[in-house]
């Protein structure tokens, strides 16, 4: 099999800039390694064909697991938060609706299925669908945590008709959050356009040009990202 | 762009096949259909307590703990006749007393053994089942502590014997109807066979029902306000008997039914995340083909 090759042939030199700290990176990962034993281990009580891992001591060692993965979870962002407090601050701002928005949902069909990057207005350090992960996950943690500390805790405590709605609570979270994991999880490992994603939270650095082009409102700051961003349009429309 | 279209559009073959992933994932999750509220079978066994020829010597307790192996449990003496308080993982029948301006009343409490229980339908493991003989068994070994039962069941009957608050190792407990007994041919539930007046009786249901009715009609001659109660609730239980007034004044809900919640948790929010789940998966399935042969990595900065 042979593969066609596009392109120029030339040395490319990548200027890489810093995009997350380390603690950042260390917090997301952490999070995914407690997120998806937590998804899996709850599955064994969810869907009906997983009940032989239900049942007896299997059931009671994903119990277990599920009550580790959990502390951890929930602990994660409270302590991230209190060793730095000025990111808090920070990502309450970058994560805030903004006007850029609505232009990332009218361009997102272009920009993802064809590949046209030229059409998405200017990105903050996280997009808007980075965005709509990003408070996703900090209302299911807290959604996880609001129900499933009661479950632990509890039971013959709290009335039973609480209980039942917890559960269901519970149940319907994870139906959120694992969807959002899903699209999450192609985007960040298989979508060409989002290439410089995964080396970002890998190694903390992006591409300056990756930057300039799909998050220009970090890049330049939001008023020159404006002016190259009607620059642009202008010259379009003149073509 | 025209010449091209075959080449990066998703094609006829392709979306069917993404369709029917999606369809599967959302069916895979699916439940057994419940059999449609099933009546309780008059051949299936039953215990039928009365509680007029009960004279409170907890004969039926103390056989319970005996043969179901159930170490004691300590009580405040504040001067009541409840000893325990109420139902535990490790006392499955207890006898309590009611104080009314017409005497003491004694009323037996154990496992209800529904048709429709609330409990079976909850369980994640089918730990707690219906036995072919009519009574809903537990097995031990299969149940994980998840609790779900002790929660649902409209007669709070199933309590967990924790092992450990912190992990969570527990096994869920209740009245099995000496499962154990019955099925190797022992004979009847323990504490019906021990009852020394016949106030607990076990038997074939249909044949208890028939004794009920004639001893609802005695009682109502003697001026009793007297009924049967298990006849037709949730969907007829095989733990049957016969008050002498309105059911919650025996704390015993008049209308007992599986939490409407059960339902909605198990047959729409479930379904519905199936759904979900598998509209997510063919969506980026279908996605992930439709990019790759429309956006080309070199072309990508």
């Amino acid at each position: 099999m042979t593969v066609q090759l596009r392109g120029r042939a030339e040395a490319v030199t990548i200027q890489w800039i810093p995009k997350y700290t380390f603690l950042e990176r260390l917090g997301h990962w952490l999070h995914t390694a407690t997120f998806v034993p937590l998804a899996l281990t709850g599955m064994v009580l969810y869907f009906p064909f997983l009940r032989p891992l239900a049942q007896g001591e299997a059931g009671e060692f994903f119990r277990l697991v599920h009550r580790v993965a959990a502390v951890i979870f929930g602990l994660l962002p409270i302590v991230y938060y209190i060793f730095q407090p000025r990111r808090l601050l920070l990502h309450i701002r970058e994560f805030l609706p903004r006007k850029e928005d609505i232009g990332w949902l009218k361009a997102a069909p272009a920009y993802y299925l064809l590949g046209k990057h030229e059409v998405m207005p200017p990105q903050g350090r996280f997009n808007a669908g980075e965005k709509l992960n990003g408070l996703v996950m900090m209302v299911t943690w807290a959604v996880f945590g609001l129900t499933g500390i009661p479950m632990w805790f509890g039971k013959g405590v709290i009335p039973p008709e609480l209980f039942r709605w917890l559960v269901v609570f519970h149940d319907l979270a994870m139906i959120v959050a694992v969807c959002m994991f899903l699209v999450h999880l192609y985007l960040a490992v298989a979508h060409p356009l989002m290439w410089a994603g995964l080396v970002s939270m890998r190694f903390g650095v992006t591409s300056a040009e990756y930057a300039a082009e799909h998050h220009a409102k970090w890049y330049y700051g939001p008023k020159r990202a404006m002016e190259i961003w009607e620059e642009k349009k202008r010259e379009a429309a003149h073509h | 762009m025209n010449g091209e279209k075959s080449r990066v559009n998703i094609s006829r073959r392709e979306f069917l096949g993404l369709s029917a992933l999606g369809l599967g994932i959302s069916l895979a999750g699916a439940r057994p259909a419940v059999a449609a509220s099933r009546a309780a079978a008059p051949d299936e066994v039953a215990i039928l307590y009365d509680p007029v020829k009960c004279v409170g010597c907890k004969a039926c307790q103390m056989a319970c703990k005996r043969w179901n192996k159930l170490p004691n449990e300590s009580t405040d003496p504040l001067g009541i006749y409840e000893s325990p308080r109420g139902l535990s993982a490790i006392t499955w029948n207890i006898i309590k007393l009611r104080r009314t301006d017409v005497g003491w009343h004694f009323f037996n409490y154990q496992c209800m053994h529904c048709t429709d229980a609330a409990c079976v339908e909850v369980c994640p493991t089918g730990a707690l089942h219906h036995d072919p003989m009519g009574f809903v068994a537990l097995d031990r070994d299969l149940c994980n502590g998840c609790g779900y039962c002790t929660q649902f069941c409209p007669y709070g009957v199933p309590h967990l014997q924790v092992e450990n608050a912190l992990t969570g190792a527990a096994k869920s407990a209740k009245c099995t109807f000496c499962q154990d007994r019955l099925r190797a041919g022992i004979g009847g539930p323990s504490c019906a066979e021990v009852c020394p007046v016949g106030a607990l009786q076990w038997g074939k249901r249909g044949e208890l029902l028939e004794k009920a009715r004639a001893r609802v009609a005695e009682l109502q001659a003697k001026g009793m306000n007297a009924r049967i109660y298990g006849e037709n609730e949730a969907g007829g239980l095989h733990r049957l008997s016969i008050l002498l007034d309105e059911p919650e004044q025996y704390g015993l809900p008049s209308v007992p039914k599986t939490p409407g919640l059960a339902r909605f948790w198990q047959r729409v929010v479930q379904p519905l995340g199936n759904v979900a789940f598998g509209a997510a998966l063919a969506g980026i399935l279908g996605v992930f083909l439709f990019v790759r042969r429309k956006i080309r990595m070199e072309e990508v900065r």
